[in-house]
């Protein structure tokens, strides 16, 4: 029941047909892409796979396949949060029956729950399955978020808690969850949301779940590599450079994303609603970036 | 305009005598220690200082003392931040004809103008001088607008001397890509952390640091700053697990424990200003806490 996760992660997204179903093949390409490009582990439905726009039978069918697919290359982690914890529940129930290696699971939505709360809905989860268990912390979208005290509460609590997702990336907070994480338990794995590692390396951070590794992979390797070597000014100038990525696409994240993918050959459709598709200005501005940054020369086209 | 680096700059606290004026004896000996432990400039007075609970008089006064106490020795740097432009201008006005060596001002107080009057205000402060004016941003303390990249490009389109900006928010989405924007518009911008995370911040740009615990652990302080100015940021972890770790025994009593620390050490300031209510018997805590806290051995104990 330990993984260690560490390097540059992918969440996968989640590839649509023009009529918004899931595009199977597609899928089966993509998470192919992400393994011989570097991945070191794979995880779906992240938000980036517009996990709260997909059905149940979708998420447990797009489950079996990632699985199925990496075939054991790397681990994979299937992301089980739901609205209703119920579903989070079967989920989870669901990707132990399945072979995944990991699950991961954000704090409740709406609710906006008390650090008791968060406990108890931890301690739930994590009890009730026989998998790592990787907790996400997303403060600013769902309103309340890790503190050092929780998380080693946590740890103490349920020997399967083996690492976090920080979509915070606010150095005190970060600090204070890895501090209090990484001297009870050295394996744990931080993991920066998407790829703050510049910041966070040097904190004691494992590695990140990228946001433009399906853009470009080796740019997110790179700056992995820089950082872990303690290559501080070429860490500073990768970072930069990710940064102007991550401005593009965070805003009504993944549709810019997407739209990105059609300009490296690697189309994956458009986002379900209530998120808007890239429009074809939008590409063209997101082309234009990506081109100034050199990244149509320097990263693989198509799949 | 030449630029200004300010390095370590040391927050002090403004010292309140038992009828609630300002301790001017003891203030003086402040500047003295801080002087002797490492700052590389003072900026007076800052949140810290409790800028907000000193009338404009006081506030004049105290940059006015501080400029005669250190006689050149080091820089100091005049917080000007108010709700009314105006009066925030004049002080600025009045501490550069003091001698201030630059100026810092935050958002407005109370008032959420919206972005272009938000720009005018803190254009209004820095037009006001001829020294170099930094923008200092604390969204955790000040409930008020928000700054953005673009707030920031077009205050640097207008202002000459908008030398950099001190960040408090420590949000790695929001630092890095206003750093990168502000530098590709004017390339001798400045990065400052306004608190001691200072391992991110360095590693994503930053070449100062404002200090409020320099007043309880001055060699602590220097060691972070010493260590991530040489860019060893994983050397620097241990110091900044330390400094977040008596960050979070000095602030859990809300903002009077930075007070209550200095008496700790043997630094006694006297109490907060209202509306802040003194510590009281929450004193004996803190005082045991920090005790308890083995770094805090080596730190000078007394003026």
């Amino acid at each position: 029941m330990s993984l260690i996760l560490k390097g540059v992660m992918q969440s996968t997204v989640t590839p649509l047909k023009d009529d918004f179903s899931i595009d199977l093949p597609t899928f089966e390409r993509l998470l192919d892409f992400h393994v011989r490009t570097g991945a070191t582990a794979i995880s779906w439905p992240h938000h980036k796979g517009e996990s709260l726009n997909l059905t149940m039978a979708e998420r447990k069918a797009c489950a079996e396949v990632a699985v199925k697919v990496v075939a054991g290359r790397v681990p994979v982690s299937i992301h089980v949060s739901a609205l209703a914890l119920e579903n989070t529940m079967e989920l989870a129930q669901h990707a132990q029956k399945i072979g995944a290696d990991a699950i991961i699971a954000v704090t409740p939505y709406f609710w906006r729950p008390t650090i008791e709360e968060m406990y108890d809905y931890f301690v739930w989860l994590g009890t009730s399955i026989d998998l790592p268990l990787i907790a996400y912390n997303s403060p600013h979208h769902q309103g309340t978020g890790f503190t050092g005290d929780l998380t080693r509460r946590l740890i103490e609590r349920l020997p399967n808690f083996i690492g976090m997702k920080d979509a915070g990336f606010i150095s005190e907070k970060f600090v204070e969850v890895a501090r209090v994480a990484l001297a009870l338990k050295p394996t744990f794995s931080m993991i920066a949301g998407v790829e703050f590692l510049a910041p966070s390396v040097p904190l004691g951070c494992a590695g990140s779940y990228s946001s433009a590794g399906a853009i470009c992979p080796n740019l997110c390797l790179q700056l992995y590599d820089a950082c872990v070597a303690g290559k501080s000014a070429l860490a500073r100038e990768l970072q930069y450079k990710l940064i102007r990525l991550w401005d593009l696409f965070r805003d009504q994240y993944p549709s810019s994303l997407k739209g990105g993918m059609v300009l490296m050959g690697r189309p994956v459709g458009p986002t379900r609603p209530p998120l808007p598709t890239a429009t074809k200005e939008r590409q063209a501005f997101i082309a234009a970036e990506l081109k100034d940054l050199g990244i149509l020369d320097t990263e693989p086209h198509g799949w | 305009m030449s630029i200004f680096t300010p390095g370590l700059v040391h927050a002090p606290v403004t010292p309140f005598a038992k009828d609630n004026r300002i301790d001017l004896d003891t203030f003086e000996k402040l500047i003295e220690f801080h002087l002797r432990n490492g700052a590389e400039a003072l900026a007076i007075s800052m949140h810290t200082g409790e800028s907000v609970s000193l009338t404009d008089e006081e506030q004049r006064m105290l940059i006015e003392f501080t400029i005669r106490q250190v006689k050149g020795r080091v820089p100091v740097i005049a917080n000007a931040s108010d709700s009314g432009t105006a009066i925030a201008a004049a002080r600025a006005h009045y501490a550069e004809e003091a001698g201030a060596a630059a100026i810092v001002a935050t958002v407005p107080y109370y008032w959420t103008p919206p972005p272009a009057m938000l720009v005018e205000h803190l254009a209004q402060i820095g037009e006001a001088v001829q020294i170099p004016f930094f923008v200092y941003y604390a969204p955790s303390e000040v409930v008020g607008p928000k700054l953005t990249n673009d707030i920031v490009l077009k205050l640097i389109d207008r202002l000459g001397n908008f030398a950099g900006f001190v960040d408090a928010s420590q949000d790695w989405q929001f630092m890095i890509s206003m750093i990168l924007n502000a530098k590709r518009k004017r390339p001798e911008f400045q990065l400052l952390t306004g608190v001691e995370y200072m391992v991110s911040a360095g590693a994503v740009g930053a070449t100062s640091m404002f200090s409020s615990l320099a007043g309880v652990a001055p060699k602590l302080v220097r060691r972070l700053y010493d260590i991530c100015r040489k860019e060893k940021y994983f050397e620097a972890r241990k110091p900044q697990e330390e400094i977040s770790e008596l960050r979070q025994v000095v602030k859990c009593p809300g903002f009077a424990g930075l007070k209550g620390a200095m008496r700790a050490m043997g630094r006694d300031c006297g109490e907060t200003r209202r509306p802040v209510m003194a510590l009281g018997a929450g004193y004996e805590k803190l005082a045991a806490e920090l005790n308890a806290l083995a770094i805090l051995h080596e730190e000078p104990r007394g003026w």
